[in-house]
């Protein structure tokens, strides 16, 4: 979401943004319920509403025509899909997604996260995801977020990245954070700004 | 195959509710978990199995919660430290194997993460299986309930219900709810040894050496009995048990009750909320008091009625209609504390909703 309405503001990026809600693994922290939120602030959002949803993927989740063909729309296009090996299967039912020489795809990586917790468990992690174009590190422990463990994740990020021979494109971190951490995040990646809409997001 | 420990020391971490019943299930030194997939607990089951083959532990996916309740029974009878997760629908189903396990005091543990009901209803959240987990089944309760509220709970009570089941050899349930189960927060996951928390040994509860009657007492499991007065007697002694047990393991959380006008009674997640409604109206001179059983069963009924004392009047709030309000009532009876309650079936209860129903009051 941030990412989408930083490039609104953007004059080299091609228009109309588009954000589309591709997370069917956990469809609970979804850009659905801020769809209308989005599109006022002048994203073109695919996502379905709440109330058109049956039974929040407990019978497995339906995918619309628009997001099946969202990358033959014009403009620029920022999906977002779940985490996990099941979250990037999700790009094998977009239409051209195997073909498109811009689809760039982004591993995001929390240290926070037991399952991403040490360099080795994140290695293993990003190796059994597929085709990752870019890697961002999202460290953080939510409300008990310290500048510390962000730049440590940067830290371990940055490693794997080495090894795997994948870019860093970018730190992300909250808003609060911007005082202390400037523009980068102290191993030379531009730090992303990041206003929590999901407090909001209640279903 | 040396064993590796699913978490070293302790550390803080950030993930779902249902993640973290996995971690601490892991961190308990669970051997299997049964299960089948139902909303809103999934991803304890998805999350188990990704990490099962790393920490040499097993999964069977049975056909539907019935046979994973009675497999969970199963593996605990067999001495593996056994647990299963549900939910909703699955935990109606799961009343058949649990009366069983009330009956031959086999030390299950499962995770319940509530839903709407009843029936299908919403697969989102509710407090709405706080009947059935308390006193479900055909049997007289002698469960261990235990509600949680926050992530850290989750963990806690998890690798707390593990030791309690196998001491205490009752059934054992963690109680949280679909909101718990998927949000995300943070926590600090901890291995129990490098607390001081010794994990109590599982054993077999059939096949055990020797010949009973001769080498060894009989292990008299048995759920089914010839005669009412046979009955009778075993489950009197049940409660006995169970009596003998309720000071050792019961659990609550208080404040600010002593000199309260108004006592807030809450349990589980929408004690979070009241939390932040007490200290509000605290703040302005209000004086409200807080207290939250975390044991439903069995409920701390001395702790609540002393809090009571002095007290003008009772605010009950849950997300169901009158779940928990029958547990309280039903603990206090006698006492002639009006109460006020604020009933949202299916329906998380904010702490600003709280506030305004609170103000009406005073």
């Amino acid at each position: 979401m941030n990412r989408a309405l930083d490039l609104l503001h953007r004059s080299d990026v091609q228009k109309p943004i588009t954000l589309v809600d591709l997370d069917t693994v956990e469809p609970v922290y979804t850009l659905r319920p801020l769809r209308k939120e989005l599109t006022v602030l002048g994203l073109d959002v695919v996502a379905w509403e709440t109330s058109e949803t049956m039974g929040l993927g407990e019978a497995g989740s339906v995918i619309r025509p628009d997001m099946r063909w969202v990358l033959k729309r014009p403009g620029s296009i920022v999906l977002d899909i779940g985490y996990g090996v099941k979250g990037s299967k999700t790009l094998n039912i977009i239409e051209g997604a195997g073909e498109d020489p811009e689809l760039m795809i982004l591993l995001v990586l929390n240290l926070g996260r037991p399952l991403t917790g040490t360099y080795e468990d994140m290695l293993e992690y990003a190796r059994e995801l597929g085709p990752v174009h870019g890697l961002i590190n999202n460290s953080h422990l939510g409300e008990d977020t310290s500048l510390s463990f962000i730049q440590e994740g940067a830290l371990v990020v940055s490693k794997v990245g080495k090894v795997l021979h994948i870019p860093v494109v970018a730190t992300a971190a909250e808003e609060r954070f911007r005082g202390e951490l400037g523009l980068s995040d102290g191993l030379g990646h531009p730090v992303r700004y990041l206003k929590r809409f999901m407090p909001h997001a209640f279903w | 195959m040396a064993e590796i420990k699913p978490i070293v020391g302790e550390k803080r971490a950030f993930m779902t509710g249902n993640e973290v019943c996995t971690w601490a299930a892991l961190a308990a030194q669970a051997d299997i978990m049964y299960g089948y997939p139902i909303t809103p607990q999934n991803e304890v089951m998805h999350y188990w199995t990704r990490l099962a083959p790393k920490y040499d532990k097993k999964f069977l996916q049975t056909e539907d919660e019935l046979s994973a309740g009675f497999t969970t029974l199963g593996g605990v009878l067999s001495g593996a430290k056994a647990f299963t997760a549900t939910g909703g629908p699955g935990n109606v189903l799961m009343q058949e194997p649990i009366s069983m396990a009330e009956a031959m005091r086999i030390p299950t543990v499962m995770v319940i993460q509530q839903r709407g009901g009843p029936s299908t209803a919403t697969v989102i959240y509710s407090q709405q299986e706080v009947n059935l987990t308390t006193f479900g089944g055909n049997g007289e309760g002698h469960r261990i309930v235990y509600s949680t509220a926050t992530h850290q709970d989750l963990f806690d009570y998890t690798i707390k219900a593990f030791n309690v089941a196998w001491k205490y050899r009752f059934p054992t349930f963690v109680l949280g709810d679909g909101y718990q189960a998927k949000m995300r927060e943070s926590l600090t996951i901890y291995d129990p040894e490098s607390r001081g928390i010794k994990m109590t040994s599982s054993e077999p509860l059939i096949g055990q050496p020797g010949m009973p009657g001769v080498d060894r007492d009989p292990s008299l499991l048995r759920n089914t009995y010839n005669t009412e007065e046979e009955l009778y007697v075993v489950i009197k002694q049940f409660q006995k048990d169970y009596d003998e047990m309720t000071p050792q393991i019961i659990e609550h959380e208080e404040f600010d009750c002593e000199d309260a006008d108004v006592i807030v009674l809450t349990h589980g997640v929408v004690s979070r909320s009241a939390k932040m409604a007490v200290r509000e109206l605290r703040a302005e001179g209000l004086k409200v008091g807080y207290f939250r059983p975390i044991t439903l069963r069995p409920f701390p009924t001395v702790a609540l009625k002393k809090a009571l004392n002095g007290t003008k009047r009772i605010f009950l709030a849950e997300s169901a209609e009158g779940q928990f309000y029958r547990l309280v009532t039903q603990s206090i009876y006698g006492q002639t504390v009006p109460i006020d309650t604020l009933f949202k079936p299916g329906v998380g209860i904010t702490s600003e909703e709280m506030v305004e129903k609170l103000r009406t009051i005073f």
